[in-house]
């Protein structure tokens, strides 16, 4: 877009090529084309549910809270993992590309299955780990979970993320490899060690320090251009791998 | 029905690297180093012939000076300067610097590391000077 205003008023006609996928049907997917009613404002979401509600009731996708918070309705726009949501038509000229994310089985046109994105979420314990011993009631005793807001700045930025699975998609060692723990989930899991009330580090560096933790990212950086939340993940994982080296040699002394 | 049995599932091409520009990209940053094992072989090949003696050092010398040679050396210079450029950008993402409580400004920690290159290069820009 250059200077010309956003407005509503603004119509026109694009076309939409989206991968189909039915496996009742067929066991190859095709391209479907849809010309559709646009405006400056209409997002891709907008746009698929266009589709399904007016020109094809058999297109399957997800999505849900229409303003890039849930992050369900990731797909390939011209390749690039993009949130349906959060992308505008009036930023694409010519014919435009949807895909299903990349690097996921797909079930059904959009659907994908993320089933191994959240295995590898469950893997690196993303929660707070309290492993003190349980002490007597003492009234004198601060209290357990206070955070100052320096604290806080050291992780806030990894927090951010929404489970989306763009990242994913963006990282080719996670299609060479899906065993490969992969951006948000190592993202998530340095975000849970630089929490000053978490004692979980030890627990989490078992799952991190090893081939398809951390050290299977050679930083394409590919994960944190495609971020809507902008947390980041390529800066967490090579930031774990000095805390995993860090960690090897601290094991190596203390034998 | 098992649903595993339907899906589809499309592995990664050879040529993944070919389907954008920030792939491509990332592929010119880590060719880089093909030039560079040229300019390691030629260094470790002038050892070599320096312990062989003067005959073999004179040899040696010749072939550095040629043309290809040259335009090779000088792509080796290109490429580690690019993937310096590309690297000194990544690393305060990697090590955030802390001074008293505070981040380091990323880009004073990408001007300190060009500082460092400078420095390195005036320093052997004098000891060869000086020979």
């Amino acid at each position: 877009m250059s200077g010309d205003k956003i407005g509503t008023d603004n119509l026109n006609t694009k076309l939409i090529s989206v991968k189909r996928y039915l496996p009742d049907r067929s066991t190859e997917p095709y391209w479907q084309s849809f010309e559709l009613p646009v405006d400056d404002s209409t997002s891709l979401l907008d746009a698929l549910n266009h589709i399904k509600e007016q020109l094809d009731s058999t297109l399957s996708y997800r999505w849900s809270c229409r303003m890039a918070i849930c992050g369900s309705c990731g797909v390939m726009v011209n390749g690039i993992p993009k949130l349906g949501c959060k992308t505008f038509l009036r930023d694409y000229d010519g014919e435009i590309r949807i895909e299903p994310l990349a690097h996921f089985p797909v079930q059904r046109d959009l659907v994908v299955d993320m089933e191994i994105f959240l295995e590898h979420l469950a893997a690196v314990k993303p929660y707070l780990i309290d492993d003190n011993p349980v002490k007597p009631f003492d009234p004198a005793a601060p209290q357990t979970y206070q955070q100052s807001p320096a604290q806080l700045a050291r992780y806030k930025q990894f927090a951010n993320c929404i489970n989306c699975g763009l990242c994913y998609s963006a990282c080719p060692q996670f299609g060479l490899n899906p065993e490969f723990r992969g951006p948000a989930a190592i993202a998530l899991a340095h975000r849970y060690n630089l929490d000053s009330r978490d004692h979980g580090k030890k627990q989490r560096m078992a799952e991190l320090n090893r081939h398809e933790g951390v050290w299977s990212c050679t930083f394409v950086g590919f994960c944190s251009k495609v971020c809507p939340k902008h947390v980041d993940p390529a800066a967490a994982v090579n930031q774990g791998k000095v805390e995993a080296a860090k960690h090897t040699l601290i094991a190596l002394f203390k034998g | 029905m098992d649903k595993s049995s339907s899906q589809r599932f499309d592995p990664l091409t050879r040529t993944w690297w070919l389907k954008h520009r920030f792939f491509k990209l990332y592929m010119v940053r880590e060719a880089t180093v093909l030039p560079l094992v040229f300019f390691i072989l030629c260094l470790l090949a002038g050892f070599v012939s320096l312990l062989q003696g003067a005959d073999s050092w004179q040899g040696w010398v010749a072939f550095m000076g040629s043309p290809i040679v040259l335009a090779l050396n000088l792509l080796a210079l290109a490429a580690s300067l690019f993937h310096a450029a590309t690297f000194f950008v990544l690393f305060p993402r990697v090590m955030p610097l802390r001074i008293a409580g505070h981040r380091l400004p990323d880009n004073m920690i990408v001007a300190g590391q060009w500082a460092g290159v400078l420095a390195v290069a005036l320093l052997f820009f004098w000891l060869l000077g000086r020979a």
